[in-house]
């Protein structure tokens, strides 16, 4: 899956000529011990790539779309989409926007700052700022914006990937790069969608104009809002009270065993 | 090799025991520290030297070899109670402390207490070689005496495995985990001691690896859950407090 050392070489001898291997793990802040293992085993993760790309003034999104696995990266570069930008909202955000809509106008402002925003730097007047993705269940969010209900399907066929091994990756809010964007080209959105999705790049980095989450939130009825962030809150709740039970049996083996 | 896993076992066990003498002095979990006891006084007597010793004592009439059976009962009734009721198995509590159980209990002591009187007993012997080969009659009721002897450990572990293999599918620390694998392989090879009459002779020493590494499994398996708990960095920590 990971990226062949053989293109990564070639790739950092473009970006990098005549540098040392220390100076380039320096200056990313990739691990020496990391970066060596990935060079032995051949093959280099994207996250490599992304640490040192970023260290380099390129664009990671760019840097990827140099290996053959990524090439269409750039070159399809459709905006995301309301939903696909509202899922990179994190459950939080969206429930202090339900707050700040409903709340009466009197109120508002200072309500949300004495309470809910604890963000040092935002304005009492402007909407507080969006924390920047991923969020706790950022990539599982995103697959569900954009799945049409035969999306994982797709995915699995196109890749050889098991079902269950794809959900596992979701649940656990990973996703390797390269489902990341299979997953995107399945569901014919924009490819660096899943990238963010799952943290690997910035919005800025992958093209998502700045503020367009905030205006995808805005764009949404209070209707919507309200719905969506229900949806979050359930599936928060579900899977804080398994975390619990599973804490309570491990608490009731320590009680009686230990 | 087999003096090897016997004296092993019998450290592994005797260690655990120890080991809770904080706990039972802080009366915590109190019943471990009795089945460890108990388990260690049996693999003691399951060995050559000691069982002739103590057999001695009681009269050389292989009196110990009976005690040495209900004592397993009831270090395998204490240690599988806790591990069900640790797990939260609620069926295997039942099994172990209800009706069913209690009457498997009582059967099974009946039949082996009525094998060992009909039995003639005299002269000491670890395993009851001695008194099998006296005659016909002796060797079947032997035979019947062990399988009576093995029934009552191997219907405890039945009775816990499907929680043990529920436990090691759930998302659990990986080193509780890990334990109840453990306590599930010794919950299996118990119950297979049950087939030992089919063994043929010349295999003999599977019989020793089945029983001691059931015994070895549940002690390291045990033993781990404590690992696991003082990692977590729980407030009660026996090992770690005495260490320090």
């Amino acid at each position: 899956m990971p990226l062949p050392a053989k293109a990564f070489q070639r790739w950092l001898n473009g970006v990098a000529p005549d540098t040392s291997t220390a100076v380039i793990c320096r200056v990313s802040g990739v691990k020496r011990t990391t970066l060596a293992q990935q060079l032995v085993r051949g093959k280099v993760a994207e996250t490599t790539v992304v640490s040192i790309s970023r260290a380099y003034d390129i664009n990671p999104v760019a840097a990827l779309a140099t290996f053959d696995t990524y090439s269409d990266l750039v070159s399809s570069s459709l905006p995301p989409s309301d939903r696909e930008l509202v899922s990179q909202i994190a459950t939080v955000d969206l429930l202090r926007a339900v707050i700040v809509r409903t709340a009466p106008t009197g109120s508002a402002g200072t309500g949300s700052t004495g309470s809910g925003s604890t963000g040092s730097g935002s304005t009492g007047t402007g909407p507080p700022e969006l924390s920047p993705p991923p969020h706790a269940t950022s990539v599982k969010n995103w697959v569900d914006a954009i799945d049409d209900g035969e999306l994982r399907h797709r995915v699995s066929a196109a890749t050889g990937v098991a079902p269950q091994n794809y959900s596992a990756q979701l649940t656990a809010n990973r996703l390797a790069p390269e489902l990341a964007v299979a997953t995107s080209r399945a569901a014919g959105v924009g490819l660096a969608g899943g990238l963010v999705a799952t943290g690997l790049v910035t919005e800025a980095e992958s093209g998502w104009p700045p503020g367009a989450r905030q205006a995808a939130l805005d764009r949404l009825s209070d209707g919507d809002l309200a719905a969506l962030a229900g949806e979050r809150l359930q599936a928060l709740g579900k899977a804080l009270r398994r975390q619990e039970q599973d804490q309570e049996q491990t608490e009731r083996i320590w009680e009686n065993l230990v | 090799m087999i003096e090897i896993l016997q004296w092993t076992t019998l450290i592994a066990s005797g260690a655990a025991t120890l080991s809770r003498i904080p706990n039972l002095v802080r009366r915590k979990n109190r019943s471990i520290f009795y089945a460890l006891a108990l388990l260690t006084l049996a693999i003691l007597l399951s060995i050559d030297g000691p069982y002739l010793a103590v057999d001695a004592l009681l009269g050389g009439a292989n009196v110990a070899n009976l005690l040495l059976r209900f004592i397993i009962f009831g270090a395998i009734f204490f240690l599988a109670l806790r591990i069900a009721v640790g797990f939260g198995d609620s069926r295997g509590i039942q099994l172990i402390r209800g009706r069913t159980g209690m009457l498997a209990l009582g059967i099974i002591s009946a039949v082996l207490v009525v094998c060992f009187v009909l039995m003639d007993t005299s002269g000491s012997s670890a395993g009851l070689v001695d008194v099998a080969a006296k005659n016909q009659q002796n060797a079947l009721l032997v035979e019947y005496y062990g399988a009576a002897g093995r029934a009552y450990p191997a219907y405890v572990c039945l009775a816990i495995l499907p929680g043990m293999l529920r436990a090691i599918r759930n998302p659990l620390p990986a080193l509780l985990r890990m334990s109840a694998a453990l306590l599930a392989v010794g919950s299996i090879a118990i119950p297979l001691s049950l087939l030992f009459p089919l063994v043929p002779p010349g295999l003999g020493f599977l019989r020793f690896t089945v029983n001691y590494t059931a015994i070895l499994c549940f002690v390291v398996g045990l033993a781990l859950i404590w690992v696991a708990s003082a990692r977590a960095g729980r407030k009660h920590r026996p090992l770690a407090a005495k260490r320090r």
